[in-house]
Protein backbone atom coordinates (compact mmCIF):
# COMPACT_ATOMS: atom_id res chain seq x y z
CA UNK A 1 0.00 0.00 0.00
CA UNK A 2 2.85 2.36 0.89
CA UNK A 3 4.31 1.99 -2.58
CA UNK A 4 1.12 3.00 -4.36
CA UNK A 5 0.09 5.73 -1.88
CA UNK A 6 2.20 8.50 -3.55
CA UNK A 7 0.60 7.67 -6.90
CA UNK A 8 -2.85 7.88 -5.33
CA UNK A 9 -1.97 11.31 -3.84
CA UNK A 10 -0.63 12.50 -7.21
CA UNK A 11 -3.74 11.31 -9.02
CA UNK A 12 -6.01 12.96 -6.44
CA UNK A 13 -4.17 16.31 -6.87
CA UNK A 14 -4.31 15.94 -10.65
CA UNK A 15 -8.03 15.22 -10.47
CA UNK A 16 -8.64 18.20 -8.19
CA UNK A 17 -6.61 20.50 -10.45
CA UNK A 18 -8.34 19.41 -13.64
CA UNK A 19 -11.75 19.35 -11.95
CA UNK A 20 -11.41 22.86 -10.56
CA UNK A 21 -10.12 24.12 -13.92
CA UNK A 22 -13.09 22.53 -15.69
CA UNK A 23 -15.56 23.93 -13.13
CA UNK A 24 -14.14 27.47 -13.17
CA UNK A 25 -14.01 27.55 -16.96
CA UNK A 26 -17.62 26.47 -17.12
CA UNK A 27 -18.85 29.00 -14.55
CA UNK A 28 -17.64 32.01 -16.56
CA UNK A 29 -20.93 33.71 -17.45
CA UNK A 30 -22.02 32.67 -20.92
CA UNK A 31 -24.78 35.25 -21.06
CA UNK A 32 -24.24 38.92 -20.34
CA UNK A 33 -25.52 40.44 -17.12
CA UNK A 34 -28.13 43.17 -17.47
CA UNK A 35 -26.84 46.51 -16.36
CA UNK A 36 -26.94 50.14 -17.29
CA UNK A 37 -29.19 52.12 -19.50
CA UNK A 38 -32.16 50.72 -21.36
CA UNK A 39 -32.10 50.09 -25.08
CA UNK A 40 -32.65 53.29 -27.03
CA UNK A 41 -35.42 51.90 -29.22
CA UNK A 42 -36.93 48.83 -27.66
CA UNK A 43 -40.19 48.02 -29.34
CA UNK A 44 -42.93 46.60 -27.07
CA UNK A 45 -43.03 43.30 -28.88
CA UNK A 46 -39.30 42.83 -29.20
CA UNK A 47 -37.82 39.44 -28.48
CA UNK A 48 -35.98 39.48 -25.18
CA UNK A 49 -32.97 37.27 -24.53
CA UNK A 50 -33.01 35.26 -21.28
CA UNK A 51 -30.39 37.60 -19.76
CA UNK A 52 -32.97 40.39 -19.70
CA UNK A 53 -34.77 38.59 -16.88
CA UNK A 54 -31.84 39.41 -14.59
CA UNK A 55 -32.16 42.43 -12.30
CA UNK A 56 -31.34 45.73 -13.94
CA UNK A 57 -28.66 47.87 -12.29
CA UNK A 58 -29.02 51.48 -13.31
CA UNK A 59 -25.81 53.40 -13.78
CA UNK A 60 -25.30 57.09 -13.13
CA UNK A 61 -25.01 59.31 -16.21
CA UNK A 62 -21.61 59.83 -17.79
CA UNK A 63 -20.21 63.01 -19.32
CA UNK A 64 -22.75 64.94 -21.37
CA UNK A 65 -22.92 65.22 -24.27
CA UNK A 66 -21.44 61.77 -24.77
CA UNK A 67 -19.15 61.00 -27.69
CA UNK A 68 -21.34 59.02 -30.05
CA UNK A 69 -21.21 57.77 -33.62
CA UNK A 70 -24.33 56.67 -35.48
CA UNK A 71 -27.98 57.61 -35.15
CA UNK A 72 -29.58 57.91 -31.71
CA UNK A 73 -32.48 55.72 -32.85
CA UNK A 74 -30.21 52.87 -33.98
CA UNK A 75 -31.56 49.52 -32.73
CA UNK A 76 -28.18 48.57 -31.24
CA UNK A 77 -26.41 50.89 -28.85
CA UNK A 78 -22.81 49.97 -28.06
CA UNK A 79 -21.14 51.71 -25.13
CA UNK A 80 -17.42 51.13 -24.68
CA UNK A 81 -15.43 51.96 -21.56
CA UNK A 82 -11.90 52.29 -22.83
CA UNK A 83 -8.37 53.21 -21.83
CA UNK A 84 -6.19 54.49 -24.65
CA UNK A 85 -3.06 52.81 -23.24
CA UNK A 86 -4.66 49.41 -22.69
CA UNK A 87 -3.44 46.87 -25.30
CA UNK A 88 -6.75 44.95 -25.55
CA UNK A 89 -8.54 48.30 -26.12
CA UNK A 90 -6.07 48.98 -28.93
CA UNK A 91 -6.92 45.57 -30.39
CA UNK A 92 -10.67 46.17 -30.01
CA UNK A 93 -10.48 49.56 -31.77
CA UNK A 94 -10.19 48.20 -35.36
CA UNK A 95 -12.88 45.61 -34.58
CA UNK A 96 -15.31 48.34 -33.59
CA UNK A 97 -14.39 50.34 -36.70
CA UNK A 98 -15.08 47.24 -38.78
CA UNK A 99 -18.50 46.84 -37.15
CA UNK A 100 -19.30 50.52 -37.70
CA UNK A 101 -18.53 50.13 -41.41
CA UNK A 102 -20.44 46.86 -41.65
CA UNK A 103 -23.59 47.72 -39.72
CA UNK A 104 -23.76 51.45 -40.54
CA UNK A 105 -26.85 53.17 -39.18
CA UNK A 106 -27.99 50.05 -37.35
CA UNK A 107 -25.57 50.71 -34.51
CA UNK A 108 -24.72 53.69 -32.36
CA UNK A 109 -21.34 53.68 -30.63
CA UNK A 110 -20.56 55.64 -27.47
CA UNK A 111 -17.06 55.96 -26.06
CA UNK A 112 -16.56 56.45 -22.31
CA UNK A 113 -13.23 57.37 -20.76
CA UNK A 114 -11.95 54.85 -18.24
CA UNK A 115 -8.21 55.56 -17.82
CA UNK A 116 -6.65 52.97 -15.53
CA UNK A 117 -4.44 55.05 -13.30
CA UNK A 118 -1.81 54.19 -12.07
CA UNK A 119 -1.50 50.95 -14.08
CA UNK A 120 -1.12 53.00 -17.25
CA UNK A 121 1.04 56.07 -16.74
CA UNK A 122 -0.09 57.89 -19.90
CA UNK A 123 -3.75 56.85 -19.91
CA UNK A 124 -5.00 60.03 -18.26
CA UNK A 125 -2.94 62.23 -20.59
CA UNK A 126 -4.34 60.34 -23.58
CA UNK A 127 -7.92 60.65 -22.31
CA UNK A 128 -7.35 64.38 -21.68
CA UNK A 129 -5.98 64.84 -25.20
CA UNK A 130 -9.00 63.11 -26.73
CA UNK A 131 -11.42 65.16 -24.61
CA UNK A 132 -9.57 68.40 -25.41
CA UNK A 133 -9.85 67.57 -29.12
CA UNK A 134 -13.52 66.89 -28.48
CA UNK A 135 -13.96 70.51 -27.37
CA UNK A 136 -12.95 71.44 -30.93
CA UNK A 137 -15.28 68.77 -32.37
CA UNK A 138 -12.45 66.40 -33.26
CA UNK A 139 -12.87 63.78 -30.55
CA UNK A 140 -13.22 60.77 -32.86
CA UNK A 141 -10.35 61.88 -35.07
CA UNK A 142 -8.07 62.17 -32.04
CA UNK A 143 -9.50 58.93 -30.58
CA UNK A 144 -8.58 57.08 -33.77
CA UNK A 145 -5.10 58.61 -33.98
CA UNK A 146 -4.30 57.77 -30.36
CA UNK A 147 -5.45 54.17 -30.73
CA UNK A 148 -3.87 53.66 -34.16
CA UNK A 149 -0.50 54.85 -32.85
CA UNK A 150 -0.71 53.31 -29.38
CA UNK A 151 2.47 51.32 -29.82
CA UNK A 152 4.39 54.44 -30.83
CA UNK A 153 3.50 56.69 -27.88
CA UNK A 154 2.95 54.33 -24.96
CA UNK A 155 6.68 53.76 -24.49
CA UNK A 156 7.53 57.47 -24.56
CA UNK A 157 8.63 59.15 -21.35
CA UNK A 158 6.63 62.34 -21.94
CA UNK A 159 3.62 62.10 -24.23
CA UNK A 160 2.40 65.70 -24.08
CA UNK A 161 4.46 66.66 -27.12
CA UNK A 162 3.22 63.61 -29.00
CA UNK A 163 -0.44 64.50 -28.47
CA UNK A 164 0.27 68.14 -29.28
CA UNK A 165 1.71 66.87 -32.57
CA UNK A 166 -1.51 64.93 -33.21
CA UNK A 167 -3.51 68.11 -32.49
CA UNK A 168 -1.45 69.98 -35.10
CA UNK A 169 -1.95 67.12 -37.54
CA UNK A 170 -5.71 67.35 -37.07
CA UNK A 171 -5.66 71.10 -37.65
CA UNK A 172 -6.72 72.00 -34.12
CA UNK A 173 -6.05 75.32 -32.44
CA UNK A 174 -2.99 74.06 -30.57
CA UNK A 175 -2.91 76.85 -27.97
CA UNK A 176 -6.49 76.15 -27.06
CA UNK A 177 -5.81 72.40 -27.11
CA UNK A 178 -2.94 72.83 -24.63
CA UNK A 179 -5.12 74.96 -22.36
CA UNK A 180 -8.03 72.52 -22.56
CA UNK A 181 -5.96 69.42 -21.79
CA UNK A 182 -5.52 70.50 -18.18
CA UNK A 183 -8.87 72.25 -17.84
CA UNK A 184 -11.48 71.44 -15.23
CA UNK A 185 -14.01 70.79 -17.98
CA UNK A 186 -11.90 68.02 -19.51
CA UNK A 187 -11.05 66.48 -16.14
CA UNK A 188 -14.71 66.61 -15.11
CA UNK A 189 -15.76 64.77 -18.28
CA UNK A 190 -13.25 62.01 -17.58
CA UNK A 191 -14.38 61.87 -13.96
CA UNK A 192 -18.06 61.65 -14.96
CA UNK A 193 -17.40 58.81 -17.40
CA UNK A 194 -15.37 57.01 -14.74
CA UNK A 195 -18.18 57.49 -12.24
CA UNK A 196 -20.66 55.97 -14.67
CA UNK A 197 -18.29 53.06 -15.28
CA UNK A 198 -17.91 52.36 -11.57
CA UNK A 199 -21.68 52.54 -11.09
CA UNK A 200 -22.05 49.86 -13.79
CA UNK A 201 -19.46 47.65 -12.15
CA UNK A 202 -16.75 48.25 -14.74
CA UNK A 203 -13.49 46.82 -13.40
CA UNK A 204 -11.32 46.80 -16.48
CA UNK A 205 -11.05 47.79 -20.09
CA UNK A 206 -12.36 47.33 -22.64
CA UNK A 207 -15.78 46.80 -21.12
CA UNK A 208 -18.56 46.92 -23.67
CA UNK A 209 -22.29 47.20 -23.11
CA UNK A 210 -24.80 46.45 -25.80
CA UNK A 211 -28.25 47.87 -25.20
CA UNK A 212 -27.48 47.94 -21.51
CA UNK A 213 -26.11 44.40 -21.24
CA UNK A 214 -22.43 43.74 -20.74
CA UNK A 215 -20.87 41.81 -23.60
CA UNK A 216 -18.57 39.14 -22.12
CA UNK A 217 -14.92 39.92 -22.81
CA UNK A 218 -14.40 36.63 -24.65
CA UNK A 219 -17.08 37.69 -27.17
CA UNK A 220 -15.21 40.82 -28.25
CA UNK A 221 -13.10 39.27 -31.04
CA UNK A 222 -14.53 40.28 -34.44
CA UNK A 223 -16.22 36.98 -35.33
CA UNK A 224 -17.98 36.64 -31.99
CA UNK A 225 -18.81 40.32 -31.68
CA UNK A 226 -20.39 40.33 -35.15
CA UNK A 227 -22.64 37.44 -34.10
CA UNK A 228 -23.62 39.27 -30.89
CA UNK A 229 -24.62 42.35 -32.91
CA UNK A 230 -26.54 40.24 -35.43
CA UNK A 231 -28.42 38.47 -32.64
CA UNK A 232 -29.24 41.78 -30.99
CA UNK A 233 -30.48 43.19 -34.31
CA UNK A 234 -32.60 40.09 -34.86
CA UNK A 235 -34.06 40.46 -31.37
CA UNK A 236 -35.01 44.06 -32.10
CA UNK A 237 -36.92 43.23 -35.29
CA UNK B 1 15.35 14.82 3.62
CA UNK B 2 11.74 13.82 4.17
CA UNK B 3 10.77 17.19 5.68
CA UNK B 4 12.42 18.96 2.77
CA UNK B 5 10.37 16.97 0.27
CA UNK B 6 7.14 17.50 2.22
CA UNK B 7 7.82 21.25 2.28
CA UNK B 8 8.57 21.15 -1.46
CA UNK B 9 5.33 19.30 -2.19
CA UNK B 10 3.30 21.85 -0.20
CA UNK B 11 5.05 24.82 -1.82
CA UNK B 12 4.52 23.35 -5.28
CA UNK B 13 0.79 23.11 -4.55
CA UNK B 14 0.76 26.89 -3.99
CA UNK B 15 2.57 27.36 -7.29
CA UNK B 16 0.17 24.98 -9.00
CA UNK B 17 -2.86 26.89 -7.69
CA UNK B 18 -1.36 30.22 -8.85
CA UNK B 19 -0.45 28.92 -12.32
CA UNK B 20 -3.79 27.17 -12.69
CA UNK B 21 -5.65 30.35 -11.79
CA UNK B 22 -3.67 32.31 -14.39
CA UNK B 23 -4.28 29.63 -17.01
CA UNK B 24 -8.03 29.74 -16.43
CA UNK B 25 -8.03 33.53 -16.50
CA UNK B 26 -6.02 33.45 -19.71
CA UNK B 27 -8.24 30.87 -21.40
CA UNK B 28 -11.45 32.66 -20.45
CA UNK B 29 -10.03 36.04 -21.40
CA UNK B 30 -10.59 37.55 -17.97
CA UNK B 31 -7.11 38.73 -17.08
CA UNK B 32 -6.29 39.88 -20.56
CA UNK B 33 -8.67 42.75 -19.91
CA UNK B 34 -6.81 45.71 -18.41
CA UNK B 35 -7.60 46.36 -14.75
CA UNK B 36 -6.81 49.03 -12.20
CA UNK B 37 -4.91 46.78 -9.83
CA UNK B 38 -2.40 44.99 -12.01
CA UNK B 39 -0.38 44.88 -15.18
CA UNK B 40 -1.37 41.27 -15.78
CA UNK B 41 -3.24 42.25 -18.92
CA UNK B 42 -0.08 43.68 -20.46
CA UNK B 43 1.89 40.61 -19.44
CA UNK B 44 -0.73 38.07 -20.53
CA UNK B 45 -1.55 39.96 -23.72
CA UNK B 46 2.11 40.07 -24.70
CA UNK B 47 3.55 37.69 -27.26
CA UNK B 48 5.64 36.10 -24.52
CA UNK B 49 2.54 34.73 -22.77
CA UNK B 50 2.05 31.98 -25.34
CA UNK B 51 4.66 29.36 -26.25
CA UNK B 52 3.98 27.14 -29.23
CA UNK B 53 0.28 27.86 -29.00
CA UNK B 54 0.07 26.99 -25.30
CA UNK B 55 -0.48 29.57 -22.54
CA UNK B 56 2.78 29.96 -20.61
CA UNK B 57 0.78 29.79 -17.38
CA UNK B 58 -0.46 26.33 -18.41
CA UNK B 59 3.11 25.18 -18.95
CA UNK B 60 3.91 26.59 -15.50
CA UNK B 61 1.02 24.62 -14.00
CA UNK B 62 2.36 21.45 -15.62
CA UNK B 63 5.83 22.22 -14.23
CA UNK B 64 4.49 22.71 -10.69
CA UNK B 65 2.50 19.49 -10.96
CA UNK B 66 5.68 17.70 -12.02
CA UNK B 67 7.53 19.15 -9.01
CA UNK B 68 4.67 18.07 -6.73
CA UNK B 69 4.77 14.56 -8.18
CA UNK B 70 8.56 14.27 -7.81
CA UNK B 71 8.51 15.63 -4.25
CA UNK B 72 5.66 13.29 -3.26
CA UNK B 73 7.47 10.29 -4.73
CA UNK B 74 10.65 11.38 -2.94
CA UNK B 75 8.76 11.57 0.38
CA UNK B 76 7.88 7.90 -0.07
CA UNK B 77 11.47 6.90 -0.77
CA UNK B 78 11.74 7.07 -4.55
CA UNK B 79 15.33 8.35 -4.64
CA UNK B 80 15.42 9.01 -8.38
CA UNK B 81 12.53 11.45 -8.01
CA UNK B 82 14.45 13.39 -5.38
CA UNK B 83 17.47 13.55 -7.66
CA UNK B 84 15.41 14.91 -10.55
CA UNK B 85 13.90 17.64 -8.36
CA UNK B 86 17.01 19.86 -8.25
CA UNK B 87 17.62 20.19 -12.03
CA UNK B 88 13.89 20.61 -12.60
CA UNK B 89 13.71 23.48 -10.10
CA UNK B 90 16.94 25.00 -11.44
CA UNK B 91 15.39 25.11 -14.92
CA UNK B 92 12.19 26.65 -13.54
CA UNK B 93 14.25 29.23 -11.65
CA UNK B 94 16.13 30.26 -14.81
CA UNK B 95 12.83 30.60 -16.69
CA UNK B 96 11.46 32.70 -13.81
CA UNK B 97 14.46 35.03 -14.00
CA UNK B 98 13.93 35.41 -17.74
CA UNK B 99 10.23 36.20 -17.21
CA UNK B 100 11.04 38.81 -14.57
CA UNK B 101 13.52 40.38 -16.98
CA UNK B 102 10.80 40.50 -19.67
CA UNK B 103 8.32 42.10 -17.28
CA UNK B 104 10.84 44.67 -16.02
CA UNK B 105 12.58 45.71 -19.22
CA UNK B 106 10.51 44.60 -22.21
CA UNK B 107 6.83 44.67 -21.22
CA UNK B 108 7.47 47.21 -18.43
CA UNK B 109 4.55 45.92 -16.38
CA UNK B 110 4.49 43.48 -13.52
CA UNK B 111 1.82 40.86 -12.96
CA UNK B 112 1.59 40.00 -9.27
CA UNK B 113 0.61 36.40 -9.99
CA UNK B 114 3.74 35.94 -12.11
CA UNK B 115 5.85 37.48 -9.33
CA UNK B 116 4.24 35.15 -6.80
CA UNK B 117 5.10 32.21 -9.02
CA UNK B 118 8.72 33.38 -9.27
CA UNK B 119 8.85 33.68 -5.47
CA UNK B 120 7.49 30.13 -5.05
CA UNK B 121 10.02 28.74 -7.54
CA UNK B 122 12.85 30.55 -5.74
CA UNK B 123 11.66 29.26 -2.36
CA UNK B 124 11.42 25.71 -3.74
CA UNK B 125 14.93 25.82 -5.15
CA UNK B 126 16.27 27.29 -1.92
CA UNK B 127 14.60 24.61 0.20
CA UNK B 128 15.86 21.76 -1.98
CA UNK B 129 19.39 23.15 -2.34
CA UNK B 130 19.66 23.71 1.42
CA UNK B 131 18.31 20.24 2.05
CA UNK B 132 20.57 18.46 -0.41
CA UNK B 133 23.80 20.40 -0.24
CA UNK B 134 23.91 22.41 3.00
CA UNK B 135 22.20 20.31 5.63
CA UNK B 136 23.44 16.79 6.11
CA UNK B 137 20.70 14.31 5.15
CA UNK B 138 20.95 12.60 8.53
CA UNK B 139 20.20 15.81 10.42
CA UNK B 140 17.12 16.77 8.36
Amino acid sequence: MKRILPFIIILVVLGLALGSAWYLTRTVPATPAVVGQPAPSTSPGSQASPAIEQPVVAGVPGAEPAHTLGPANAPVHIEEFGDFECPPCGLFHPILKEMEAEFGNQIQVTFREFPLVPTHQHALAAASAAEAAGLQNKFWEMHDLIYDRQQAWKTQFDVRGVFEGYAKELGLDVDRFNRDVGSDLVQQRIFQDGKRGHSLGVKGTPTVFMNGREVPFEQLPAEQFRVVIQKELAAKK
Amino acid sequence: MRKIYITSALLSLLGLADALYLTIEHLTGQTVRCTIVSGCSEVLASRYAVVGGFPLAGIGAAAYFTVFSLATLAVFGYRAAGTLLTPMLAAMFIVSLWLIYLQAFVIRQFCQYCLFSAAITSALLLVVVIGRFVLKPASV
